[in-house]
């Protein structure tokens, strides 16, 4: 067709006479001629409102720094309007505009509009000047400083909409600690925040924002804030979940998930719950930012209550979450981490809903999700798995273990994220309890080995998350699997997770190896391996006044040790009293005398081991432990508070006494 | 033959019956019970202003607030910049009119992706009016096209509205209501909401709904009783319910 061969030629030549465009309204920027200057200025903001290629090429170009200096150099009020608006522009929700505005010191440039006497110009000021405090690159409002709260509550006292909306706006996103919020609560910053409410939809949308941000994990701000007028205040945000706007109601939401999450004691109401727990659910299905920041807000609001999780369940919200994933259209990141974490949370402890969700045929989507390019989306999916795994009917019907569920799981074990690697990890620490086949996929795919690989990282938390995996995977597991684990790490590599630096991890690598010797007796020998370097370094770590956690588990690898050959039973006794001792520093009498009853418990089912009648050693044992003062600790512990510590005690001094003891 | 014609007659009875179990209200009843709701004069007055205001009756809003002393809602010079870009867009001066609002407020259309879209959708919808095809095409090329690259939903719009240039004669193709000029109104009532939202004001006249609820009440008590209905809802004449 002759039409298409004229356009396309005409393609290229519109891609270099836009450009020829734009580089002569550039030119025109610089005039000396403020009446050409005026018109150039206006032709660029009206080019680039709107338009992020525009604003992008106009970027590159170097307008910024132009239209800088034409704010700078000028006292004509409509070329201050005009350039303050461009460079408002930039920046509004563009992080490249953003930088290059604050790079240009366009800011004080702005500040200075402020105190104009032209309305308009105040105005176009106050606008930008809100546009940068929208991007975390703003420069970090120092409210400790006298003159910097003056100014700032001038802000919130001006008759100007746009101006006192930037100074809420600033609190909303300068504010962040503890600190920084007293500042301003002293100062009386919640008493001039609350006046925007009754103000117009901009006023009360800032408002809202920076009222969360002051009280955020902050009693003492809340209940100040909940004080104004007996609650008015409460009320009225609390009426605006019903506004007719729904950023409005999204942000009261918010603001009321924050006050919920500090101090849940003024919510008694189950009314207020349940009607903030559907209305999130309604904005769920706003197609903009607000659906984005409320998924973002349900999970908050409903992470670690119980509660809340089943008002949720009950209003639907599993299906209603799921239809929105499966809509096909590509949401945004922010939006799948929200939905994905409110899911996760409700997963979290109701077994009704882990089966509801994985009923609807939810695992392809999650599975696609652990490939997304967002790090945070692929962490919220794991999480999710996480929790949908504690449904131990489900984990035994398979639909964990399946290699097209295990084989993207166990390929996050690489990946570059720290969170994606501990939210994986959780994942298949759950996952690995799978009893139900004789085989692991998990292991088939290498896990073990990477497992390993991660106990060795350099973030803790990953350390430790690896070692629970690995520890959930050796329960209750055959000589085979022990045997192949344990030829990949050895008595030394054993040595070096039970002497990790932090607590958490060597408690986890205690109880590794806690469940590593359970079982068959033959599974202790491990412990003896290069004469015995692993049982000696649990005793040299219990002889060093750990932590209870860790004691715990070390107390039960020796307890586990003990219960089997007379050599086992000798070697802990070793362990347990060392020759030569130079001071009493006898580690049981201090278990046994420890506030956690666990340790007490364990401490005494090692003893219990050690004395059992039935093999020929104990009488001598028993002997030793009396000697130490171990039994007569136990006889004032007849009474001991709990339960279960009482009961073993009393396993023991029946054994005491059938050795002829008094 | 004659059970068939005794059946017919039993329905119509049942008809009747049926007809007979509703409420009748005569209308001399009807305007009794009319009279006794009592309006305010300045509930009235609200309304009536409300809708000059929001539909942009700049100086019939100023007269009214003169002759009866209603308070607008608004400031009456900003309605006047609103209706400056309405009656832009309502005339095809799309460029004009987005000069206008970002004069007005340059929040708008940087923080409303769908609505500048759609601005910039009508600006392509009259170039190809004008027939300006090679002009259109560059547009299209430069404007758009990023557009429909962010959003998969403006893409489509895009699509179809680029549809328009394909064929010999536009105003008998698919699309072709792109080219109405109800199009123009339905991107000039966006504008106006849109602005009318970012000065905090209500989109909609309060009137409208008012006279839907008429409706609605009276298709809900048709069900219940027979009685003098509006049906004109411009003269507001009750009219007896036919026999």
């Amino acid at each position: 067709m002759p039409t298409t061969t004229s356009t396309s030629s005409s393609f290229s030549s519109a891609a270099s006479s836009s450009g020829n465009r734009q580089a002569d309204v550039f030119s025109r920027l610089a005039s000396s001629d403020p009446e050409v200057k005026l018109k150039a200025l206006r032709e660029v903001k009206n080019q680039i409102i709107g338009n992020r290629t525009k604003k992008l090429s106009f970027l590159k170009l170097g307008a910024v720094p132009a239209i800088a200096s034409a704010l700078s150099d000028s006292e004509c009020n409509s070329i201050l309007v005009q350039s303050a608006a461009a460079l408002g522009s930039f920046a509004c929700g563009f992080e490249a505009g953003v930088q290059a505005v604050l790079d240009a010191g366009v800011f004080p440039l702005l500040l200075r509009l402020l105190t104009s006497s032209d309305e308009k110009v105040v105005d176009a000021g106050a606008r930008s000047l809100r546009m940068i405090f929208q991007s975390n690159q703003a420069p970090k409002y120092d409210f400790l400083q006298e003159k910097n709260m003056k100014f700032l509550f001038s802000l919130l006292n001006s008759e100007n909409e746009n101006v006192s909306g930037l100074g809420a706006s600033i609190i909303a996103h300068a504010c962040g600690t503890t600190v920084q919020q007293q500042v301003l609560c002293d100062a009386g910053v919640l008493e001039k925040l609350v006046i925007l409410l009754d103000g117009s939809l901009s006023q009360r949308e800032a408002c809202l924002e920076s009222l969360a941000t002051v009280l955020k994990n902050n009693p003492e701000a809340v209940s100040r804030f909940v004080g104004l007028e007996a609650g008015r205040y409460l009320s009225s945000v609390t009426e605006l979940t019903k506004d007719r706007y729904p950023r409005t109601r999204l942000l009261s939401c918010l603001c009321l998930v924050v006050i919920y999450n500090t101090s849940p004691s003024y919510f008694l109401n189950m009314g207020t719950k349940s009607s903030l727990v559907t209305t999130l659910l309604e904005l769920l299905n706003d197609h903009g930012q607000s659906g984005d920041d409320a998924a973002l807000g349900l999970s908050s609001l409903i992470a670690e209550k119980e509660d809340l999780q089943k008002l949720a369940y009950e209003a639907n919200a599993i299906k209603n979450i799921v239809d929105i994933l499966k809509t096909g259209s590509e949401l945004h990141p922010k939006r799948l981490q929200g939905l994905f974490l409110s899911l996760a949370e409700l997963c979290s402890k109701l077994e009704d809903c882990r089966c509801s969700f994985l009923s609807l045929e939810m695992l392809d989507l999650l599975v696609n999700a652990l490939r997304h390019k967002n790090a945070d989306v692929r962490t919220a999916a794991c999480i999710c798995f996480r929790n949908a795994a504690r449904s131990v009917k489900n984990l035994s019907a398979g639909r964990f273990t399946n290699d097209h569920v295990m084989l993207p799981l166990v390929q996050l074990l690489h990946d570059p994220s720290s969170s994606v690697e501990v939210a994986v990890l959780g994942a298949l620490s759950n996952i690995v309890l799978d009893f139900s086949s004789p085989k692991s996929t998990f292991i088939e795919y290498g896990g073990i080995k990477q497992l390993i690989e991660l106990s060795k990282s350099m973030d803790p938390n990953a350390r430790c998350s690896a070692l629970r995996a690995l520890r959930n995977l050796m329960f209750l597991a055959d000589n085979k699997r022990k045997e192949l684990f344990y030829s990949e790490v050895k008595a030394q590599g054993f040595v070096s997770l039970i002497s990790d630096p932090e607590p958490t991890v060597q408690e986890q690598a205690l109880a590794l190896l806690r469940n590593l010797v359970d079982g068959c007796i033959n599974s202790i020998e491990f412990v003896f391996d290069e004469d015995g370097l692993i049982l000696d370094t649990v005793g040299k770590q219990l002889r060093k006044s750990p932590q209870a956690h860790m004691a715990i588990q070390g107390m039960y690898v020796l307890t586990n040790v003990a219960s089997g050959t007379e050599l086992h039973k000798e070697a802990v006794m070793q362990q347990l009293f060392p020759q030569p001792q130079a001071e009493s520093n006898n580690f049981m009498l201090k278990f046994l005398q420890s506030h956690e009853s666990q340790l007490r418990s364990a401490t005494v089912w090692t003893i219990i081991n050690l004395i059992s009648p039935s093999s020929p050693g104990a009488h001598d044992r028993h002997v030793k432990l009396r000697d130490e003062g171990i039994i007569p600790q136990l006889k004032n512990m007849v009474n001991d508070a709990c339960l279960d510590v009482k009961i073993r005690i009393r396993t023991v001094l029946s054994q005491s006494m059938s050795f002829g003891d008094n | 033959m004659s059970l068939f014609r005794i059946f017919i007659n039993q329905l119509e009875e049942d008809d009747q019956e049926m007809a007979t179990s509703k409420k009748v209200i005569t209308r001399g009843e009807w305007e009794k019970k009319l009279n006794a709701v009592k309006l305010r004069k300045e509930d009235m007055n609200t309304l009536v202003m409300n809708f000059l205001v929001t539909e942009g009756f700049v100086e019939a809003a100023d007269k009214f607030q003169r002759e009866s002393g209603t308070k607008p809602e608004i400031d009456l010079a900003t309605i006047t910049d609103r209706m400056a870009v309405k009656k832009a867009v309502q005339n095809g001066n799309v460029e004009d009119a987005i000069e206008k609002v970002n004069d007005l407020n340059p929040e708008i259309l940087d923080t409303n992706p769908e609505l500048f879209f759609h601005l910039q959708q009508q600006r392509l919808i009259e170039l190809i009016r004008q027939g300006k095809t090679e002009e259109a095409l560059e547009f299209a090329q430069e404007e758009l096209a990023p557009r429909g690259e962010e959003n998969h939903a403006f893409l489509q719009e895009l699509e179809k509205t680029v549809a328009l240039l394909v064929f010999e004669d536009a105003s008998n193709c698919p699309v072709k209501d792109l080219l109405d000029i109800s199009h123009r109104l339905k991107t000039a009532s966006e504008v106006n909401a849109a602005i009318l939202t970012s000065q905090s004001h209500e989109k909609d006249p309060k009137l409208p709904s008012l006279l839907k609820m008429l409706i609605w009440a009276q298709n809900q008590l048709d069900e219940k009783a027979v009685y003098p209905h509006i049906n004109d809802l411009s003269t507001g004449q009750l009219e007896d319910p036919s026999d």
